[in-house]
């Protein structure tokens, strides 16, 4: 029973990745007072490439053809790390954080050998700038991780979520606080969104992952979308569970998942509507200062470890 | 002489690589003579993995006692950490040799093949020799050897004026190490009687603080000049990319390791770990070796020069793991040292694959373009397929990607530093965590160096005419390459196949340690990720559709150049200017002007790196010795009479000193 | 009465979270109007922690302190700071002298700082030892924009929070303050603040900025 809830959880993360992107846009929308698309119109975007045909370019090799695949394998194997309905998921009680983190690494690494392969100068540009965002957003992603692993003494996923379960729900820890912040900083460096990349603009000079995507099309291109979308939807999953995963069903039966699915949804669309309210407000950031931004998110995270000795004493 | 079974396979071994070959290839200039050298160096190699394999499994370790024969006590025992290294080595040496047959043929003409040949297998010899040595004597003559004959592999390849004046910089600082190497093992000699490991193992229980203290620095000192630390590492990017690739694959894949080797000897095997302050500085060290090397190779866009500095950066994560663990045993937490040891030493053995299979891709490269700078190179992965998939393999691993062997070792790396958290009330528990804040950084900068070395070396448009009439190489070279490729892959796959290995060497070194649970976790789980990632590929790749060739957006141009894509140097530009403090490059502008001021007729721009430190360290450091050096020769005079006063001189203070000391 | 009860105990041992957080977002806040907001965010916390003490040690010239806090320094001193900034015409920049990264790694400093200071005293004090650290992080913060801020109203803020500081940490070590001196302190302050703003207006005046780095300009 407990593996046919994890695969449902698996299964949601990656069927409700492109429901996610669809809402957040609808929300942005809303918010620039404009109509905005139906919330489904991602699903409808996936069907359309996947009927198209492929276009791939003469100077390419088999590293142009194979990255999709492989990045869409890393990214659905990350989100068979993170629990969302109950504190365990298919890989989270074996795997941990450092797996997931480098899994994301591995399909940024051939995607961006894929953007390379183009033989074109907007992939290039676009991989040399996620090579400097990447580098510099793992160092605050796993010290912030570390702090939250740190005050658990665990570290799987599993274990990490079911001990915040333990803990009340008033007792605000300043380690938790600056790990969040951090996190959050950090996931929207991931994930590509403002104020680090603008996933909608259509200037290719201003593009970091939309860049390496541009010599893509048909179903490599939705694959690559898709990937995309699952990350999103990961990182916000896993935000919800490291944090406040109170809600989650603790035994197996049906009634105590469907409630903690519908926290879920919840949460999710709390965490949306502070997204779309930050990518609405925010510019997006000179290439430049996002070393910046990413060097607060160090030092935040750097603070949470810090603050764990005092919690531990 | 005392030999078994095992020390007849050894013997024979030794005899074979030091004698027979070199004999061989000196004697005759024939291609049969070389090719009974080469299967006798192959089956040296291959006897020396099985040496390695029975060695570990064995409980009384195989021994070869020459003493009788040598002047000095000559011993070589193969126990277990003797017999990992000697594995490494050997393992490496095959593939090697296979790629270096039509390598040399190709490169070489007679007699200059039978020569490197002849020094190939003495250097595979001094290696072998120093990781089984059991005597000080043994020891020393290897490491001596091993550097004499590196450096005479070096000068086969050629004998200009800057070529010299580097191996000269390597030869100086490879004895400076030496000496600091040799002093380790006669501050035991007041207190064991001879050098052989056993009495100094004893010794080692007896001897007082301080000179535990000094033999823990000079061995840090002597064997961090051989690893490459900084600032020790001067003559790794002169040395590595000038020799021929074969030779740069040994040298960084395995003679670096020897170093290793001889720390974890020294420091957990004789002293039980050094005083409670060497963890610390044994990490300070690493974390800034590993930053600062993967730092100067993203700057390089020569592809050995960047492979070189590459090594020094595994080098200092090598060194974080010995650093954790020499920190877990001054705090008696033998668990944690074991778990540390293990991922230093596997990120070792890893690195000796992946480092010398990407070395012997350079030479492929430069085998096929002529050519080994990246900015010259591009769209070889259609020109030469096997090549590119060996050479995807090395990037993948050394950048610590998962079903990769490099991000095994990497995992169980961070891993041990997360459980120094659990060291609660030492300064070990903020700062090791803090440290994998470092270590993520260096992993990230380590995949951002190798996406651009493999983007730009093997995908796109070929930038020059060499890199354009790219052919694949030979089969020898495809099969080395190909061998190295797949081990990388079955450990990134099934770790579980080290990690037992590892784990029970660590329980000798470290006594009182269990089994770490996390080398247990990852075995189980990695092949589960495998299964994931590739299924759902292979489930992904099913849905694509037919394909058709379009040319790239060219933003309405007719047609894409190659002089349009990104280059090694521009793509690294982000990360150099964010880190702009590691460098401070001399930069010059030359215009040369026509006579319309507008419109010079050329402008050339020059970027070159300077290391600092021979400006700081070391230059200082070589004046003042000289003008030591000027002061003392007051002393020669040339004045007879002054002479006979210093002999007057030593016999009154001779006399005072007797006089005191009763 | 219980609920207040939670909520206040929540408040007095969660409070210096926020303090942190404002502390370190007033290291890398950019404008002059999120600096003075951060500063009346921290000190409505301050106002929450001394109504929550007055509740708990039941002392009733606490609430008109903190009724007094709150007066003065989340309404009366932010509005003041904004008409001046009108007033001035000053560009909104903070005009820092460290990039935000370093001013982060400074403040996450500060904050190691007063926690391994203050172990000590809290032990034989009797007093948490987040709160105490707070205080001292407070002030040490409030010098640190004093020092590295080179704008004149940024430099008034920046006495304002190391005002702060001195006030929670007396609050702190008496347990609620004495009413007398606290409207001793209050006032020192008011006119130290009233005398700053009259300055730096005539500043504006006679040399169109504000800047105080050109100050240097006026020696001999």
């Amino acid at each position: 029973m407990k593996i046919t809830v994890d695969i449902l959880q698996v299964l949601l993360l990656i069927l409700g990745a492109p429901l996610v992107r669809g809402i957040i846009a609808r929300m942005k929308a809303r918010m620039q007072r404009r109509q905005g698309a139906s919330v489904w119109r991602p699903y409808a975007e996936l069907a359309k490439l996947f009927r198209k045909e492929d276009l791939v370019p003469p100077t390419s090799s088999a590293v142009f053809r194979l990255a999709p695949m492989l990045l869409f394998g890393a990214t659905v194997c990350v989100a068979a790390f993170v629990p969302v309905v109950h504190a365990s998921a298919l890989l989270a009680s074996g795997g941990d954080f450092f797996l997931l983190v480098y899994l994301l690494a591995l399909g940024r690494f051939f995607l961006s050998l894929g953007a390379l392969d183009g033989g074109s100068a907007f992939g290039g540009m676009g991989a040399s700038r996620e090579a400097l965002v990447s580098s510099l957003a793992e160092a605050p992603f796993l010290l912030g991780l570390v702090a939250v692993a740190i005050l658990a003494s665990r570290a799987d996923l599993a274990g990490i979520v079911a001990w915040t379960l333990q803990q009340s729900i008033f007792n605000i820890s300043a380690v938790h606080v600056l790990a969040f912040a951090s996190l959050a900083m950090v996931a929207l460096a991931e994930t590509g969104r403002m104020p680090v990349d603008n996933p909608t603009t259509h200037l290719e000079l201003t593009m970091i992952h939309e860049g390496m995507v541009l010599e893509y099309s048909g179903p490599r291109l939705a694959l690559i979308e898709w990937a995309s979308a699952i990350k999103l939807h990961a990182m916000l999953a896993l935000l919800i569970g490291l944090f406040v995963p109170w809600g989650m069903a603790s035994g197996d039966s049906a009634w105590g998942i469907a409630l903690a699915l519908l926290l879920y949804c919840v949460k999710a669309g709390i965490l949306m509507v502070l997204l779309s309210v930050i990518e609405s407000a925010v510019a997006k950031m000179r290439m430049y200062l996002v070393p910046e931004f990413l060097g607060v998110a160090s030092a935040v995270s750097a603070l949470a470890v810090i603050f764990t000795m005092l919690a531990k004493r | 002489m005392q030999m078994g079974l095992m020390g007849a396979s050894l013997f024979f071994l030794l005899s074979v690589l030091g004698v027979c070959v070199p004999l061989i290839l000196i004697a005759s200039h024939t291609k049969s003579a070389r090719k009974l050298a080469i299967s006798l160096i192959l089956t040296a190699s291959l006897a020396g993995c099985a040496a390695a394999v029975l060695g570990f499994l064995r409980q009384s370790p195989p021994l070869l006692d020459l003493s009788r024969i040598t002047p000095f006590p000559f011993l070589l025992v193969i126990d277990r950490l003797s017999a990992f290294f000697l594995l490494l080595v050997c393992a490496v040496a095959v593939p090697v040799t296979i790629f270096a047959v039509p390598y040399f043929d190709l490169h070489y003409s007679e007699p200059r093949r039978n020569w490197t040949w002849a020094f190939f297998s003495l250097f595979l010899l001094s290696m072998i020799v120093v990781v089984t040595a059991a005597t000080g004597f043994a020891f020393l003559a290897g490491w001596e050897l091993m550097t004499l004959v590196s450096a005479a592999l070096i000068l086969i390849e050629g004998d200009s004026e800057e070529r010299r004046h580097n191996v000269f910089i390597y030869l100086l600082m490879m004895h400076a190490g030496a000496a600091a190497v040799a002093a380790c093992f006669f501050l035991f000699l007041p207190y064991s009687h001879g050098l052989d490991f056993e009495a100094i193992r004893t010794a080692s229980a007896t001897i007082p603080g301080p000179i535990r203290t000094a033999v823990f620095l000079s061995a840090f000192v002597g064997f961090g000049t051989k690893a490459g630390l900084i600032p020790l590492h001067l003559w790794l990017p002169r040395a590595h990319p000038i020799a021929p690739s074969p030779v740069s694959a040994l040298m960084s894949g395995i003679m670096l390791k020897t170093a290793v080797y001889g720390f974890v000897r020294f420091a957990f095997d004789f002293l039980g770990g050094g005083p409670w302050w060497s963890g610390y500085a044994v990490l300070l060290v690493a974390a800034i070796t590993g930053l600062l090397g993967i730092l100067y190779a993203i700057a390089e866009h020569d592809l050995k020069r960047l492979l070189a500095y590459s090594s020094v950066e595994n080098i200092g994560i090598v060194f974080l793991g010995l650093g954790t663990s020499l920190i877990f045993l001054a705090n008696q937490a033998p668990l944690g040292a074991a778990l540390a040891l293990v991922a230093a030493l596997l990120h070792a053995f890893n690195h000796a694959l992946f480092k010398s299979l990407l070395f012997l891709g350079a030479g492929a490269i430069s085998n096929a373009t002529d050519s080994v700078d990246l900015n010259e190179l591009g769209g070889l992965q259609r020109r030469m397929p096997f090549t590119g998939a060996a050479m995807l393999v090395g990037c993948c691993s050394i950048a610590g990607m998962p079903l990769f062997s490099g991000f095994v070792s990497e995992w169980l790396t961070f891993r041990g530093l997360l459980a120094g958290s659990s060291l609660i009330g030492t300064k070990a528990q903020i700062i090791l965590p803090l440290m994998v804040g470092i270590l993520a950084l260096i992993g990230g900068l380590a995949a951002a160096c190798f996406v651009k070395t493999f983007g730009v070396a093997f995908l796109g448009r070929p930038r020059s005419a060499g890199a354009e009439h790219a052919r694949e190489v030979p089969l020898g070279m495809r099969v080395g390459l190909l061998l190295l490729g797949a081990c990388c892959i079955c450990i990134g796959i099934l770790p579980g196949l080290l990690l037992r290995p590892l784990v029970s060497l660590a329980q000798v070194l470290i006594p009182g340690a269990g089994v770490p649970e996390e080398t247990l976790s990852i075995a189980r789980i990695i092949p589960w990720i495998a299964a994931i990632v590739l299924g759902t590929g292979a489930l992904a790749a099913l849905l694509k559709r037919r394909e058709r060739l379009a040319r790239t957006w060219a933003c309405g141009l007719p047609e894409l150049s190659s002089r349009m894509q990104y280059t090694s140097t521009v793509f690294s530009k982000p990360i150099r200017f964010v880190f702009a403090r590691a460098y401070r490059p001399d930069r010059t502008v030359e215009t040369l002007p026509a006579d319309q001021p507008y419109f010079p007729v050329s402008i050339s721009y020059r970027s070159v790196r300077t290391t600092s430190y021979e400006r700081v360290l070391y230059r200082p450091f070589v004046e003042w010795v000289v003008s030591l050096a000027h002061r003392l020769r007051r002393l020669q005079t040339g004045n007879i009479q002054i002479y006979l006063l210093y002999i007057f001189l030593a016999l009154v203070s001779l006399l005072t000193f007797l006089r005191f000391q009763n | 009465m219980d609920l207040v009860g939670i909520a206040t105990g929540q408040i007095l041992s969660s409070f210096s979270v926020f303090l942190f957080l404002t502390i370190l977002l007033l290291a890398v806040a950019r404008r002059i109007s999120t600096a003075v907001l951060l500063f009346s965010l921290q000190s409505a916390v301050i106002t929450a922690e001394v109504l929550a003490t007055a509740f708990q040690e039941q002392l009733p010239e606490a609430y008109v302190v903190g009724v007094l806090v709150f007066v003065i320094k989340v309404v009366t001193i932010p509005r003041a700071f904004f008409l001046l900034a009108d007033k001035l015409k000053t560009v909104r920049d903070v005009k820092a002298s460290t990039t935000p990264t370093q001013s982060v790694f400074i403040a996450a400093a500060i904050i190691y700082l007063s926690y391994a200071a203050v172990h000590s005293y809290g032990q034989s004090m009797h007093v948490p030892d987040d709160a105490l650290a707070a205080a001292v992080s407070l002030i040490l913060t409030g010098a640190f924009l004093m020092v590295s801020r080179k704008k004149a109203l940024m430099q008034m803020l920046g006495l304002l929070v190391l005002e702060n500081g001195i006030f929670l940490a007396a609050l702190i070590t008496t347990f609620g303050m004495p009413l007398v001196i606290e409207i001793g302190v209050f006032f020192d302050i008011l006119i130290g603040l009233l005398l700053m703003g009259i300055f730096t207006f005539r500043i504006s005046d006679t040399f169109d900025h504000l800047d105080v780095s050109k100050l240097r300009r006026l020696r001999g």
